[in-house]
């Protein structure tokens, strides 16, 4: 079977996921489907499985040697039915239902509307053989452990006979032995004619078993359907992250100083979720960036420091003296440590609340008279961010779930520079932001740096990374791996040294 | 061969979303009670010209609004979470209970009783939101299971401490309260209007909690918990210690609502609060405030307190029997519902708050 | 090709909730039956233990059904009464014989719970607030019936039958357990009732399945509706009198027992067996309240406050975030 998708487009409030996507699938193939966190990998997904209607372009289908007809799949199951099989990224077992039932839980046999049980067990022993993997067929999932439960997952795609398969991040809670008995039923499904469509934040892995690739910038599909064979790592990456930024000049301007007394300094912590022996330092004026795969642990040291998860040992130290924080308040109170977090919607800006809202939260307590406070106050700290920022809206009173996505974005920023924080952690700053407003946040952050904030820049965005950060850490594994000078912005010259870094470090 | 190069860097257009319009006035919900409120009593005054008697309509009438808008108000404190309160009934028995007894064995003065009341209604409240907040359980849960043990409690309590089912003792000033109004107080030859004087204690409350949830930090730091929990606890906000104040004030106002009603009815029983739980969602449901959390309406609450009683008493004039009321109060709940959602329909697609 | 992934063992036997029940359940048999000096066991007494169980059995089970899609009933009383009496009043006022009375209570029984649920998918409302209504509006409708008026004599061969037993069983209980036994089939067996408990446990992945959530959810509000509806039809054999207050206390043992019996809140568990010895229990302490003469109110304060501890157990169990 063959699939194709021409000028698809997804419009969610405030972004266009996808804006004009070209997809083309052959049998007996693997093709990896490869962009940064936000370019719509997950959205092309979701739209070809069913789970979301497409705002425009085409699907079309075809049997190996016939024409193309056009489908629209307005359901999950539609799209199933037409030989489609995906493995998302988050898990969907039903807890209480055993490994068996869950596996075959799409098309459960019946007769006369009992459930045929001899059938169940042998559509899930059949597909657990397939990955060679011994499951009591009976336990419910809920007592299964994450690598195990990715597994059932896999193997319920297996149940549906598709004709096409996507993986997204598939190996992702894998040991390397599993990750390698799934390569292997992926090469057998390619063997029989499938297309194993893989999405994977793991670049070895991709080179390892995919031939095909598409890689998705911004919504749009920059390379459709290349041979691997034809590019090298360096020229993927380059792909997924835009060498338009690498050609920007860089800018040297900004020196931070570095003799005074750090602004934020990590020694030797450790935190409940599993980092160790992290160290480091961040000088007003300084950006510090902190680089890594999606589960390098990144932002959940951000977390730590903010008190949202516990710190087992180690020292924090802000501003010289040692610190001991246990809640976001605190950090904010006290020691003027602010947040951008990486998911805007959920936790970045309240969405039903009005802007002026949004950008005050954090000062009530200052702007409070006598526990009361006054809109005009709200309504002047707004315009001064405004302005600043450059943030586009009709009024204060405007809900900032109305907002495009980079203005959203500004608003999660513009309440931290309300509070006066002088040491910033900005988590993913630009994505799902279209490539005009990441310049103008970029300076912004520059500038801001250059006024004298403290700022730990957490990124998976290297041409990023390179152009704000004046030292790149990398981080793998809830650990420091190394640090790259940056002094110079040079994107060839850093870029090497992380990718190396990175090599070095992450497993097959 | 496939195109290897990067896209060029034009930009596209910013998605800029259509300026947002506000709702219609006339689908503003206020707006929109005030008429329905005014079209009934035109209908009832016309069927019964009674319904506009002062002493026999009017007064007790406003009595009740009192009772019923604070009972809202106690739903409304945690509707502002995004919670519920399925405790109400109980909480406000529960605190009856307490002013009963300073009254009966202590015999201290009416105020008193009140502040009592009060209290014992925030202490509850607290405790609900701390078992919420600990536990990580939903308030749903938590309440209703609450209300289940309460009820016991109550039970055994009014057994133990007042023979059965009742405190029967009347603290001075407490038959003022029953049955004068301002217009029974005179300075010289002007007199006050009809208003029962149960009133200005709900209007304290009412004025208090749109103060409150409007102007206040902690109050607006409650809602914003509302809107997104996750959100809040990342702006710095004390999400757990928001919860249990706002727990805290809708025991609060369970009390005074218990009160009030212990006031108007002369006597502190076992069962009071029991018709407490429909009224309490009705009342911030039809005046407007979302279920969901994150933005309530006082002057909602009160309107859709009015509305409600408005039509018991007309249709209590019109000679319906309790069952028949309780058969119209649940389809008006029903309806307000489904309005409701037409409205959430209406506000999503139009980009505005509903 | 490395060795494959072992599973975790199972424990040889699996502490339950319904074996706990079941511990509890013969304990308090055993202790009651000591202390009324082997009163317990006689045939008489045994008869009206069970007799009286029967309708709690069959009103938890009403609410199991809707517990299982995460959704709650809060009518299901309110409706066992209106069933009965619509019958009784079918019989009496309308002169129809029982057999097509009981069919019609059944009927009403299911079209109410239709109702519900349609109402819970297309208002898109917690299922608590909108069953808040339609119990408020049922309430009402039992007295539309026959006002205060009592129902007797509607038919004394259905009563006759009602209040016999079968080698010293109740018929109504033999009816419960029977009832049982069919939702217990229906929840392991069934491919309808394997979908609901999908959609009560995961519904994501249930529609990802392919599976109708809502249709989950309207099926759900049915069952309970016709369960109330079997409920009412037993109150009509049994007692011999309806009137419309019947139902007024059936609301908290509608949640005491599945609950107690390890029915989560949040849906996708159900547990006929432990639903029935959790009914049993409380049937069991009722009993006891009335043999040591305990103020009822006691027994109210004990079952409230383990209903509160139980839920709160189980869910603190899988915290969640949003409190």
């Amino acid at each position: 079977m063959r699939l194709r998708a021409s000028g698809l487009v997804k419009v969610f409030p405030g972004v266009r996921a996808l804006d004009g996507v070209n997809f083309e699938l052959r049998p007996g193939t693997v093709h990896a489907l490869l962009g940064e966190n936000g370019a719509g990998k997950s959205t092309l997904i979701k739209v070809l499985t069913g789970v979301h209607r497409s705002d425009g372009g085409t699907v079309e289908v075809a049997a190996d040697e016939g024409d193309w007809t056009e489908v629209g799949f307005a359901h999950p199951h539609a799209s199933r039915e037409a030989g489609i099989g995906v493995v998302h990224q988050e898990r969907n077992l039903v807890p209480a239902f055993s490994v068996a039932e869950n596996i075959a839980l799409q098309q459960l046999p019946s007769k006369r509307g009992v459930v045929d049980r001899a059938a169940v067990r042998r559509i899930a022993a059949d597909c657990l053989a397939q990955l060679d993997l011994e499951l009591d067929l009976d336990q419910p999932v809920s007592r299964l452990s994450v690598a195990q439960m990715q597994l059932v997952e896999i193997a319920k795609a297996l149940a549906t006979d598709s004709r096409v398969l996507f993986l997204d991040e598939p190996t992702s809670s894998l040991t390397p032995d599993e990750a390698d008995r799934l390569y292997t039923v992926v090469a057998r499904l390619r063997d029989r004619g499938c297309c194993v469509v893989l999405v994977s934040h793991k670049l070895e892995e991709v080179f390892a078993i995919a031939d095909t690739v598409t890689v998705l910038r911004d919504g749009r599909s920059v390379c459709e359907g290349a041979s691997l064979s034809g590019l090298t790592r360096g020229e993927v990456v380059d792909l997924m992250v835009g060498r338009s930024f690498a050609d920007l000049e860089p800018d040297t301007s900004r020196v931070p100083d570095r003799s005074g007394v750090p602004a934020l300094e990590l020694d030797r912590v450790a935190t409940d979720g599993g980092h160790t022996d992290v160290s480091l330092t961040v000088h007003p004026g300084e950006i510090v960036g902190l680089y890594g795969l999606v589960g390098a642990g990144r932002s959940e040291l951000a977390r730590a420091l903010l008190g949202l998860d516990k710190i087992v040992s180690g020292d924090v130290r802000v501003r010289g003296k040692a610190v001991s924080i246990s809640s976001v308040g605190e950090a904010l109170h006290r020691h003027r440590i602010g947040y951008v977090t990486e998911n805007r919607k959920e936790e970045g800006v309240f969405l039903e609340q009005t802007i002026s809202r949004n950008v005050a939260v954090t000062v009530w307590r200052r702007l409070a008279r006598l526990g009361m406070l006054r809109d005009r106050a709200e309504d002047s700290l707004l315009d001064t961010y405004v302005e600043k920022l450059g943030i586009r809206v009709s009024g204060p009173r405007q809900l900032a779930g109305q907002l495009s996505g980079g203005n959203q974005q500004k608003v999660s920023l513009a309440k931290w520079l309300a509070a006066d924080c002088s040491i910033l952690v900005i988590d993913e700053p630009t994505v799902g932001i279209d490539v005009r407003t990441k310049a103008a946040f970029h300076n912004l952050i520059a500038e801001l740096a250059a006024d004298g904030l403290a700022i730990l820049l957490i990124t998976s965005d290297l041409p990023e990374m390179v152009t704000l950060a004046d030292r790149i850490l990398v981080m793998h594994d809830h650990r420091i791996t190394g640090e790259v000078d940056n002094a110079a912005h040079s994107y060839e010259v850093a870029s090497k040294q992380v990718v190396r870094l990175m090599h070095a470090e992450s497993a097959a | 061969m496939t195109d290897l190069m990067p896209q060029a860097a034009a930009a596209p257009p910013e998605a800029e979303l259509a300026r947002p319009a506000s709702l219609p006035w006339w689908a503003n919900p206020r707006v929109g009670l005030v008429a329905v409120i005014a079209g009934l009593v035109v209908l009832f005054s016309s069927l019964r010209p009674s319904f506009l008697n002062v002493d026999l309509t009017l007064v007790p009438m406003q009595a009740d609004i009192a009772v019923f808008a604070v009972v809202g108000l106690a739903q409304l404190a945690v509707l502002s979470l995004g919670h519920m309160n399925l405790a109400v009934p109980r909480m406000a028995a529960l605190s009856a209970f307490a002013a009963g007894f300073v009254y009966d064995r202590m015999g201290v003065p009416l105020l008193v009783g009140l502040l009592v009341a009060l209290l014992v209604g925030a202490l509850i409240g607290a405790v609900s939101g701390l078992i919420i907040t600990s536990t990580g359980v939903n308030s749903f849960v938590v309440t209703l299971a609450l209300d289940f043990g309460l009820l016991g409690l109550v039970s055994l309590l009014y057994a133990w401490f007042a023979n059965g089912v009742a405190f029967s003792v009347r603290p001075a000033g407490m038959d003022s309260l029953r049955f004068d109004t301002m217009s029974d107080y005179c300075a010289g030859n002007v007199c006050g209007p009809p208003i029962p004087l149960v009133v200005p204690f709900a209007l304290v409350a009412i004025v208090a909690v749109g103060l409150f949830f409007r102007r206040s930090r902690v109050g607006r730091e409650i809602l914003m918990t509302g809107s997104s929990i996750r959100a809040a606890r990342l702006s710095g906000i004390p999400v757990a210690r928001r919860i249990v104040q706002a727990h805290g004030l809708s025991g609060l106002l369970c009390g005074l609502a218990g009160w009030l009603l212990a006031m108007n009815n002369g006597a502190f029983s076992a069962t009071l609060g029991e018709q407490f739980l429909l009224p309490s969602f009705l009342a911030p449901v039809l005046g407007g405030t979302l279920l969901a959390g994150g933005a309530v309406s006082v002057l909602g609450t009160v309107l859709g307190a009015t509305l409600t009683t408005v039509i018991q008493k007309g249709l209590n004039l019109l000679q319906f029997e309790l069952d028949q009321l309780n058969i119209l109060i649940g389809s008006v709940l029903l309806v307000a519902l489904s309005l409701d959602r037409v409205r959430h329909v209406l506000a999503e697609k139009r980009g505005t708050r509903a | 090709m490395s060795a494959p992934t072992i599973s975790r063992t199972t424990p040889r036997v699996r502490v339950t909730t319904e074996l706990v029940l079941a511990v509890l359940a013969g304990l308090a048999i055993v202790v009651l039956t000591i202390t009324t000096n082997g009163n317990l066991l006689q045939p008489g007494t045994i008869r009206a233990v069970l007799q009286f169980l029967a309708v709690p059995m069959v009103i938890g089970l009403s609410q199991m059904v809707v517990l299982a899609v995460g959704q709650m009933n809060l009518s299901v009383g309110v409706l066992t009464g209106l069933t009965a009496v619509v019958a009784a009043s079918l019989m009496v006022d309308q002169g129809l014989s029982p057999w097509l009375a009981v069919p019609a209570a059944l009927l009403v029984g299911g079209l109410a719970g239709l109702a519900n649920g349609l109402l819970v998918v297309l208002t898109r409302i917690n299922g608590f607030i909108v069953t808040l209504a339609t119990m408020t509006i049922i309430s009402g409708l039992r007295y539309g019936v026959n006002g205060t008026g009592t129902y007797q004599n509607y038919s004394p061969g259905l009563v006759d039958f009602g209040q016999s037993s079968l080698l010293g069983i109740p018929v109504v209980f033999l009816l419960a357990v029977l009832v049982a036994l069919v939702v217990a089939w229906f929840f392991r067996r069934s491919v309808v009732g394997r979908n609901m408990l999908a959609s009560g446990g995961n519904p994501i992945a249930a529609m990802l399945s392919g599976i109708s959530n809502d249709r989950s959810v309207v099926l759900a509000h049915t069952l309970s509706g016709l369960l109330a509806g079997v409920a009412g039809v037993m109150v009509l054999m049994m007692s011999g009198s309806v009137n419309a207050s019947i139902g007024d206390d059936l609301l908290l043992p509608s949640f005491a027992a599945p609950i107690i019996g390890g029915v989560a809140l949040v849906g996708g568990v159900v547990s006929v067996l432990g639903t029935s010895l959790a009914a049993l229990i409380v049937r069991l302490v009722d009993v006891a309240q009335a043999q040591y003469n305990i103020n009822p109110r006691w027994v109210d304060l004990v079952v409230g406050g383990v209903v509160l501890g139980a839920v709160l157990l189980s869910q603190s169990r899988d915290r969640k975030d949003d409190a």
